[in-house]
């Protein structure tokens, strides 16, 4: 890495939100990310990132292979500090709060930003208890409690009528697409304010894509949701705000109409267009 | 197979990813023919090769599995079968001119058999013909005659002896010389008298003696003998001059106080320190006379049911227990036992039911503790009395049989029948100890109180009652891999589950591999550093070994609560998943710690050493090789193999697991006891069985540390035999094909079978297990 590439980009999401016409009354920051750098041992990951996103809003970030995106939205719920030999340097702050501060508890945090991966990854356990977890690591055994809580999560992922009849099914019998949703109940069932979604529909056909993407719609409602995805397609539809990420940097950032029809940035519109990726 | 085929196989539009589907392309592509043909059919052969040479091997192994099984069954399956007898000759008895028999007798090659007449008359003949080959007299005073007759003990010295009506008897000895001119064996019978030729005179009075019984010895000749009223007791001793060759025999003369009427048989055992007089009544008098000069009556007893008669008695081998068979076909074991105050008394063992009639007559073999019985209607029947196991039951001739002899390797029988003709039987028998009682269950043996499982296969002696219970021995066997795996589970697993998950991966990189070279040293070296150096140790260090089971935690945890107060610089520097090496130090000084306390501790709490202290108090005894030496020597050879499996199948618990629960905000703890354990639970029970086999199999450490006391006791500060440390002590030392040697191959059978079965029982739970929780 040469120093000219580490240039720092701060884009105006304020003003911006003040320009949206889609919205009636004025956006919520939920996250505000300053100046992040991030180190995978000697190797700079990202550059100096700052973005701030809407509360109940969908921002998506968009780039190719290996351009510091995922990375960026892992350092969100923290799940880098489990990667060997990371430094971060800036700071997160989740309501008006710095996530990255000694004293902030770590297993707290992430059930405030649930988050959801690449690759289904329900536990070898039963439907019923994957969507409880969340709940009885908490302490939380209550049977009504858990019951009422696995209806409403599954329900709010779309998943009930499927399996309301085999909740005690081991859950890696479901299809692929339908494991996807049960990570989501998974992660709602703990009612978080932010939802991190890393390519949540790249493993999956194109119906459970579909799905998962009108469930994002719905989800928007109540949570704040930060989407990785490779299908700018999909970050086109399901997005209001996208991010535009190249080489470990932020390049542009934007209403996802505006982005993809107007972009600022001559790499922007090279991406878009498909001239690398 | 399959799945090596399986891209070719299959149509690319069923390829679920785009990979594969990539691959489907591929023979639209245009190639050379010639050379794509050639290389396509090369891709098969290697394909089929490759196949086969995974069948061969697979089969191989199986196939060599099936092989040792099967070996083991051949040479433990003739302990299984039963007996048999097959007539060899029929003849008339020879010389039957010289009076009937009363005795036969058959020497160790079972060539020249012998009968004595109740004239005075001794025939050799060739057993399977009937050939004389010697006829002596005795030389019987003119105007005496023979009133009664018995064999010595013990038997295979071959005396006999001939009471006469004047009160004198004459003692005779068989003697058979074994000769091989041209290389042949030629046996000669000859006769000899081990207390001169001259009748000796037993009763002064010249009362006729009625019944007599004989001990013949080198220095000591015990003769008992029934006259009308009185049961005398005569002891001849020959005392050697130190200086002189020539020998002078004492003589001790004493009687019986027990009356003289009804007394029907007398029997002294050949440690001429026991004498039985048995009365027709079916009462038993049993005398102790160690001391010749004053015998002493110790108990009197009634031996057979009320309403029923003593018929035939006999000495079993050893002269240790008295078969008794009375007139309802009952044959009855009567040993002496010792009681709680250490007195002898006769004690009845066993009882078999031999017959619905009288058991006339019971003659024991002489090198095992079998038995033959001939009822009233002419069955013989061949028995272990051990085992308590019918061996053969035939009729052997049409006639009613008058005489019998079982030959001295128990091989063949003699029997002269009331019809006059002798018949010779070839008799095979080859393991009459075992039968699944005799290996599994209690077995009251000779002169123990009361049945009892024990191994003990052989002795000094000849006459012993080998005692094969394989039940000791598995008892040792699981009770060294419970105190194995007791030490080995807690420590490997937790090291694993440690070193798989919390460890920093640069640290694991270190531990992970020094913990499987433990698994490269020889057992034997554990073996002999837990005999020879922690056995001692432990004795002396006893309380220090418990002081330290409860130090090193308390230690570990004022450790841990101490860290919270720790300067935040110095707990800063050091890098997370690296913590644990600062317990080493801690361990240490608490293990050093423990043993310092230990000497003032034990001085305060036990008054002493711990053990006498438990010897005094609780009753425990201490052995020096116990279980607590094998449990930390076998403990630390599983450890490795425990350790290594476990520590695999916690870290290939999938990343994206352990991150989803992490990611709904589960702490690493709980992540750990939900998620991974969960998921490595196959993979963690597999670990533990196999460092259970491990256990049962392992062999060097237990041999060197256990002390190889075949005892069932359950207590930790006990030792143990197992079965493959028994294989190994043993083996060496027992005859090939005997019953031992056999008993040897059930042993490493039963071992086998054990973890065949715990194995295969164990690969049905794994398996199970992986079908739940397996996420892959």
């Amino acid at each position: 890495m040469t120093a000219q590439h580490v240039r720092t980009h701060t884009i105006d999401v304020s003003s911006m939100l003040r320009d949206q016409k889609k919205t009636a009354e004025p956006n919520q920051i939920c996250i505000k990310v300053e100046n992040l750098n991030l180190f995978y041992a000697e190797k700079q990951a990202l550059h100096g990132v700052s973005m701030e996103m809407a509360k109940k809003k969908v921002t998506a970030y968009i780039g190719p292979s290996g351009c510091g995106k995922s990375t960026l939205l892992r350092c969100i719920n923290r799940m880098n500090d489990l990667v060997d030999k990371v430094t971060i340097e800036g700071k997160i702050l989740l309501d008006d709060e710095n996530i990255y501060d000694k004293s902030v508890n770590v297993a707290a945090l992430r059930r405030r930003v649930g988050m959801v991966f690449q690759k289904p990854n329900p536990f070898p356990k039963s439907i019923f208890e994957n969507v409880t977890y969340g709940l009885r690591i908490q302490g939380i055994n209550d049977k009504r409690i858990l019951e009422e809580t696995v209806e409403n999560a599954l329900r709010g992922a779309a998943l009930w009528d499927e399996v309301k009849d085999r909740l005690n099914d081991n859950a890696l019998g479901l299809s692929g697409g339908q494991q996807q949703r049960l990570v989501i109940a998974r992660a709602i069932a703990i009612e978080p304010e932010v939802l991190l979604l890393d390519e949540p529909a790249s493993a999956l056909d194109p119906i459970s894509t579909l799905k998962i993407e009108e469930l994002i719609n719905e989800l928007k409602e109540k949570y704040t949701i930060v989407i990785v995805t490779h299908n700018m397609q999909q970050a086109a539809r399901v997005s209001d705000y996208t991010a535009f990420m190249y080489m470990g940097e932020l390049i542009e950032m934007g209403t996802t109409s505006e982005l993809f029809t107007n972009p600022q940035k001559k790499q922007t519109e090279d991406y878009i267009t498909g001239r690398y990726g | 197979m399959s799945e090596i085929n399986a891209p070719i196989k299959q149509p690319p539009a069923t390829a679920k990813d785009g990979r594969s589907a990539a691959s489907g392309m591929e023979p639209k592509r245009p190639m050379k023919i010639s050379s794509g043909e050639y290389h396509q059919r090369w891709r098969l052969i290697k394909d089929a090769l490759a196949r086969y040479g995974v069948v061969a091997g697979g089969l191989g192994v199986i196939v060599a599995i099936l092989l040792i099984f099967f070996y083991l069954l051949y040479v433990v399956y003739p302990l299984f079968i039963s007996a048999s007898a097959e007539p060899i000759s029929e003849y008339p008895v020879p010389e039957q001119a010289l009076g009937s028999t009363v005795l036969l007798a058959i020497e160790e090659q079972n060539e020249v058999a012998a009968r004595f007449t109740d004239s005075g008359q001794v025939v050799f003949f060739e057993a399977a013909s009937g050939k004389t080959i010697l006829t002596q007299a005795l030389a019987i005073p003119d105007d005496a005659h023979i009133t009664s007759f018995a064999q010595g003990r013990p038997i295979k010295e071959g005396s006999v002896i001939y009471g006469l009506s004047d009160g004198r008897a004459i003692i005779v000895k068989q003697q058979y010389k074994v000769t091989y001119p041209d290389n042949v064996r030629l046996i000669t019978p000859s006769l000899k008298y081990p207390l001169g030729k001259q009748p000796l005179v037993l009763d002064e009075s010249g009362a006729a003696l009625e019944e007599i019984a004989v001990k013949v010895g080198n220095n000591s000749t015990t003769i008992v003998a029934k006259t009308v009223d009185k049961i005398r007791l005569i002891n001849f001793k020959k005392e050697q001059s130190l200086f002189a060759d020539e020998a002078s025999l004492t003589r001790t003369d004493s009687i019986l106080d027990l009356p003289a009427a009804g007394i029907a048989d007398i029997l002294i055992d050949k440690e001429e320190s026991n004498l039985y007089l048995i009365s027709n009544d079916g009462r038993l008098g049993f005398f102790d006379i160690s001391d010749k000069s004053s015998p002493d009556l110790k108990q009197q007893l009634n031996v057979v049911d009320a309403g029923q008669k003593i018929t035939s008695i006999a000495f079993l081998n050893g002269d240790l227990s008295l078969m008794i068979g009375d007139s309802s076909g009952l044959v009855s074991q009567w040993s002496m036992v010792r009681d709680q105050l250490n007195r002898p008394a006769m004690q009845k063992i066993r009882a078999f039911k031999v017959s619905d009639k009288a058991v006339i007559a019971i003659n024991s073999e002489q090198r095992r503790k079998g038995f033959m019985t001939i009822d009233a209607d002419g069955i013989v029947g061949i028995y272990h009395s051990t085992a308590e196991r019918e061996m053969i039951k035939e009729r052997v001739s049409d006639a009613l049989p008058s005489v019998v002899i079982l030959s001295p390797r128990a091989n063949a029988l003699l029997l002269q029948s009331a019809a006059g003709n002798m018949h010779f039987w070839h008799v095979d028998n080859e393991h009459p100890e075992v039968s699944i009682k005799s290996l599994w269950q209690k077995v009251w043996y000779e002169s123990y109180p009361k049945p009892a499982y024990i191994w003990q296969s052989s002795s000094a002696n000849n006459d012993f009652e080998p005692k094969y219970s394989l039940t000791p021995l598995v008892f040792g066997t699981l009770k060294a891999a419970f105190y194995a795996m007791l030490v080995a589970i807690p420590l490997a697993l937790m090291g694993a589950i440690y070193t798989a998950y919390f460890m920093a991966p640069r640290m694991r990189v270190y531990v992970k591999p020094l913990i499987e070279i433990m698994g490269a040293l020889p057992t034997v070296i554990l073996g002999f550093l837990a005999g020879l150096w922690l056995a001692p140790f432990m004795e002396e260090h006893l309380t220090g070994i418990f002081a330290m089971l409860m130090i090193i935690p308390i230690g570990v945890m004022l450790f841990a609560f101490a860290w919270q107060f720790l300067p935040k610089a110095i707990a800063e520097n050091i890098p997370e998943g690296w913590d644990a090496a600062l317990l080493i130090p801690v361990i240490l000084l608490s293990g050093w710690l423990a043993f310092q306390l230990s000497v003032p501790l034990e001085a305060y709490l036990f008054h002493g050493t711990l053990q006498d202290w438990l010897q005094a108090e609780m009753g425990i005894g201490y052995d020096q090789r116990n279980s607590l030496v094998v449990g930390i020597a076998m403990g630390f050879a599983v450890i490795p193999t425990i350790f290594s499996i476990a520590e695999d199948a916690i870290f290939s618990v999938p990343k994206h697991l352990t991150v989803g629960s992490l990611a709904l905000g589960a702490t690493p703890w709980q992540t750990m006891i939900r998620v991974v354990l969960l998921t490595a639970s196959p993979g963690i029970f597999s670990a533990v069985m196999i460092g259970f086999g491990r256990a049962v199999g392992e062999t060097m450490i237990v041999l060197m540390a256990t002390g190889n006391t075949p005892v069932m006791d359950f207590s930790v500060f006990q030792g143990m035999r197992t079965l493959a440390a028994n294989i190994a002590v043993e083996m060496p030392e027992s005859e090939v094909d005997s019953t031992h040697y056999r008993i040897l191959f059930l042993a490493a059978l039963v071992l086998f079978m054990f973890t065949f079965v715990f194995n295969t029982l164990a690969e049905v739970i794994r398996q199970r297990l992986r079908e739940k929780y397996s996420s892959l």
